[in-house]
C-alpha cells in the first residue's frame, strides 16, 4: 500500500499537464513535420509539370516536346522575349523555364555542332529549392536524349532497334551482400528503407535516455532541495521503497515518452521517405521482371536483415537495461544536487555519454576505429545500446551479448553505489563533501 | 514520568577531527516540550537529524520510546515524525493531497489514514484552501499544513527544526499556541530547536544550550534564570557562553 501511496505520487508529479502536453506536441511536430518534408520530395520528384519556350518551331522541336509528353511530362508552353531572364520570370510568375533557341534543330542536324539548350531558374533556398531542379534536369536530359535519337536516325540511318541497343549496350544487374549473405537487389534500393530503421532506434534510445535522467534527477533533486527529502525518509517507509517508487515511475513516464516520440518518429520517416521508397519499388518491381532481382521485403529477409519477434524483443530487453543504466547514473548525480543550479551543471556527465555514442555510431563504423577509440567506445555504456539494432540485423550476437553482459555489469554497480548513497546518511552529507572538496581544490590555485 | 526520548553521547564528525555535535547528552520526557537553543551552526540540526535518523551518529546512541537510532532505525520512524527547517511541500499536490499522501506513510489501514487526515484538517485552519495546489500557498500557509502534518498521527515525540522561522508574528504566535496545547491537552512530546529565545521562553518546559557542537547546560527556564541570576533567557543564553 504505502508503494502504490509513492509511486501514485511520483506519477502524478512527472505526468503534470505541461508534460503531456510537451509529449503530444512533439508527437504532432513530428508527424506534420514529415508530411511536410514528404510533400516538398514530392513536388521535386514530381516532373509532370515543365515550362518551356520553344523559339526554334521545327519539326524537330515538335517531336522532343512529343517526347516528353510521352515520358508523363506536361510541357507547360510558355513565350519569353529578350534575355533579362529575371523579368521574364517574374512576369510569367514561374521559378524556371526551358528556352529552345532558334535554329536548335539546324545546329544538331545541319551544322551538326553542339546546339545550345537554355535552362533558366531562380535560385531556391531550402529543401523544396533544391528538389525543384531534380525535374528540371531530368526534363533536359529527356530533350538530349531526343537528340540523340534524331541524330542516330536522321544522320546514321539506324532503326529503333539498333538505337536501343547502341544507347543500353550493357544492363546491370545488381547484387548486394550483407554479413555473408547475397541477395539479387540494388543496394541503394535497400539502404533507403534501412536509413528509416536503423535511425528510429538511436533516436528512440537518446531521447528516452535524456527524458529519464533528466527527471530522476530533477525528482530527486527537488526533493532534497524542498526539503521534502527528510521528511519522507524520516517517515516509517523503508528507504528503497521510496527508491523504487522513483525509479519505477520514471521508467512508466519514460517508456510513455518513447512510445509518443517513436509513433511521431515513425510517421515523421514514413512521410519523409515513403515517396522515395515508393519510387524506388516501382523501379526495382520493373526491373525485377527482366532481371529475376527480388522486391525489398524478399530481399531483407533473403540478407537477414528482418528482424524477428526474438529479436525485437531482445532489443526491447536491452533498451530497459539502457534506460535502467541512464536512472542508476541520474540518481548518484541527483543525490550530489545542491541547488536548482548546480542541477544543470550535473546533467553534464551524462549528456556526454549519451550524445558521444549517438553521433559516432550514426557517422562511423565503431568496429574500423582504432584500438584506443573503441576502447574508449565499449567503455561507455550506451554505445552498446546504439549498437544493438545493427549487432541483431547482422547477427553479431557475440557483439551483443558482449554488451549486453557488460551493461548489465555496469547497472549493478552504478546501482549499488546508488542505493548505498540512499540507505546511509550519504544522501544528505555527500553534498558538502563535495563542495568541501572543490574549495579546497580551488584555494590554492587562488594564492597562486 | 518516563522519558520518550534519551540521549546518550551523540557525536557528528562529518570530517575527521571536526564534531558538528560532541558527546550530546539529554532526554525528554512525555508530554514535555524540549528546546535545543543556540546560534546558527551550533549543532543543533545535526543533533535533531541523528535523532530522526536521517544521518547516523559517529558515535553514542539515542534511544526514542526504547529504540535505538543506531540499531532500530525503522522502529524509531514509528515513533516520530521530523518538520526540517525551511521545508516545502510538493507543489504539484493540493494541501488535502498532500496530506493524504503523507497519512498513507504513517497509516496501517484506510481508515487511520482517514482519521489522520481528519485531524490534520481540522488542525491546520486552512479550510477550503486545502483543496488548492500548494504551489499558490504562502509561507505561513505551508508552514501551517507541515504542522499538521507532522502532529496528525499523533507520534510520541514530535521534532521540529525552527518550527517558526520565516513566519509573521500572528502565524508564529498561531503555531507556539498549537504545540503547547498539544503538549497538555494529549500529553504530546517535542523537541524543536531554535535560535529564537523569546519563543522558546514561551513555548518550551526545559531547554539545553548548545553551541559549537556542545551541549553547555540543560534545565527549566526558571531553574536556568536562577542559577545564572538573569531576567530572561537571552541573559542566561549570553552568561552561559561567555563563561565556557
Amino acid at each position: 500500500m504505502k508503494f502504490r501511496n509513492l509511486l501514485k505520487k511520483e506519477l502524478s508529479e512527472l505526468i503534470t499537464p505541461q508534460a503531456i502536453f510537451s509529449m503530444i506536441f512533439t508527437m504532432v511536430l513530428l508527424i506534420f513535420m514529415g508530411q511536410i518534408m514528404g510533400s516538398a520530395m514530392e513536388e521535386g520528384f514530381d516532373t509532370s509539370e515543365i515550362n518551356i519556350c520553344n523559339m526554334d518551331n521545327t519539326e524537330f522541336t515538335e517531336k522532343v516536346l512529343s517526347q516528353l509528353e510521352e515520358k508523363g511530362s506536361k510541357p507547360n508552353m510558355v513565350t519569353i522575349s529578350g534575355e533579362d531572364y529575371a523579368a521574364e520570370l517574374e512576369r510569367l510568375d514561374l521559378n524556371s523555364v526551358i528556352v529552345i533557341p532558334e535554329g536548335f534543330a539546324d545546329s544538331i542536324l545541319v551544322d551538326k555542332k553542339p546546339a545550345e539548350l537554355r535552362y533558366v531558374s531562380e535560385l531556391g533556398i531550402g529543401f523544396s529549392g533544391t528538389m525543384s531542379s531534380v525535374s528540371a534536369s531530368d526534363s533536359v536530359s529527356a530533350i538530349l536524349d531526343t537528340a540523340t535519337d534524331e541524330i542516330l536516325l536522321q544522320t546514321y540511318g539506324m532503326n529503333e532497334d539498333e538505337i536501343a541497343r547502341i544507347k543500353e549496350p550493357v544492363q546491370t544487374v545488381e547484387f548486394t551482400t550483407f554479413s555473408g549473405k547475397t541477395a539479387n537487389i540494388s543496394a541503394m534500393s535497400l539502404s533507403s528503407v534501412l536509413m528509416m530503421q536503423s535511425m528510429i532506434a538511436p533516436f528512440v534510445i537518446f531521447f528516452l535516455l535524456m527524458m529519464a535522467s533528466q527527471m530522476i534527477m530533477t525528482a530527486i533533486s527537488t526533493e532534497k532541495i524542498d526539503k521534502t527529502l527528510e521528511t519522507l525518509l524520516s517517515a516509517p517507509v523503508p528507504r528503497i521503497t521510496v527508491l523504487m517508487a522513483k525509479l519505477v515511475a520514471a521508467v512508466i513516464v519514460a517508456l510513455l515518452n518513447a512510445l509518443s516520440m517513436m509513433i511521431g518518429f515513425f510517421f515523421y520517416m514514413t512521410g519523409m521517405m515513403g515517396n522515395v521508397t515508393d519510387m524506388v519499388q516501382t523501379e526495382t518491381t520493373a526491373v525485377a521482371e527482366a532481371t529475376g532481382a527480388l522486391n525489398i521485403a524478399e530481399a531483407m529477409n533473403a540478407l537477414g536483415l528482418s528482424l524477428g519477434v526474438g529479436e525485437y524483443l531482445l532489443f526491447g530487453l536491452q533498451l530497459f537495461v539502457t534506460v535502467a543504466i541512464g536512472l542508476a547514473i541520474s540518481l548518484i548525480l541527483g543525490a550530489l544536487a545542491e541547488d536548482a543550479k548546480s542541477v544543470q551543471n550535473l546533467t553534464m556527465p551524462i549528456m556526454i555519454m549519451v550524445m558521444i555514442p549517438f553521433f559516432i555510431t550514426m557517422f562511423m563504423n565503431v568496429n574500423e576505429m582504432s584500438m584506443g577509440i573503441k576502447a574508449v567506445m565499449y567503455i561507455i555504456p550506451f554505445t552498446h545500446s546504439y549498437l544493438a539494432i545493427n549487432n541483431l540485423m547482422a547477427g553479431n550476437m557475440l557483439l551483443f551479448w558482449g554488451g549486453f553482459v557488460y551493461q548489465i555489469i555496469f547497472f549493478a554497480v552504478c546501482m549499488f553505489f546508488a542505493v548505498r548513497i540512499f540507505t546511509t546518511d550519504k544522501i544528505f552529507t555527500m553534498t558538502g563533501a563535495l563542495s568541501e572538496m572543490f574549495k579546497k581544490q580551488q584555494q590554492p590555485k587562488a594564492k597562486k | 514520568m518516563a522519558n520518550v526520548l534519551e540521549v546518550n553521547g551523540l557525536t557528528k564528525e562529518y570530517k575527521k577531527g571536526v564534531r558538528a555535535a560532541n558527546e550530546v547528552s539529554f532526554s525528554v520526557k512525555e508530554g514535555e516540550i524540549f528546546a535545543l537553543i543556540g546560534p546558527n551552526g551550533a549543532g543543533k540540526t545535526t543533533t535533531i537529524r541523528m535523532i530522526s535518523t536521517l544521518i547516523t551518529p559517529t558515535s553514542g546512541d539515542a534511544l526514542v520510546g526504547g529504540y535505538s537510532v543506531v540499531k532500530q532505525p525503522d522502529k524509531v520512524r514509528e515513533c516520530i515524525t521530523y518538520l526540517p527547517d525551511e521545508a516545502g511541500a510538493y507543489k504539484t499536490m493540493t494541501g488535502n493531497g498532500y496530506l493524504k499522501f503523507m497519512a498513507g506513510l504513517f497509516a496501517k489501514d484506510k481508515a487511520e489514514q482517514e482519521m489522520f487526515v481528519n485531524r490534520a484538517q481540522q488542525m491546520c485552519g486552512l479550510g477550503d484552501r486545502l483543496n488548492e495546489k500548494i504551489g499558490g500557498y504562502s509561507r505561513g500557509m505551508i508552514r501551517k499544513l507541515l504542522l499538521s502534518r507532522a502532529v496528525m498521527t499523533a507520534p510520541k515525540l514530535a521534532i521540529m527544526d525552527e518550527a517558526t522561522s520565516g513566519l509573521d508574528v500572528i502565524n508564529a504566535l498561531d503555531i507556539r499556541r498549537t504545540i503547547k496545547n498539544l503538549a497538555r491537552e494529549q500529553g504530546m512530546s517535542f523537541l524543536l530547536s531554535s535560535h529564537n529565545m523569546l519563543e522558546i521562553e514561551y513555548v518550551s518546559d526545559r531547554v539545553g544550550i548548545i553551541t559549537g557542537g556542545n551541549l553547555l547546560v540543560t534545565g527549566t527556564i526558571d531553574e536556568l534564570k536562577q542559577k545564572y541570576n538573569a531576567e530572561n533567557l537571552e541573559e542566561v543564553f549570553e552568561l552561559v557562553v561567555n563563561t565556557k
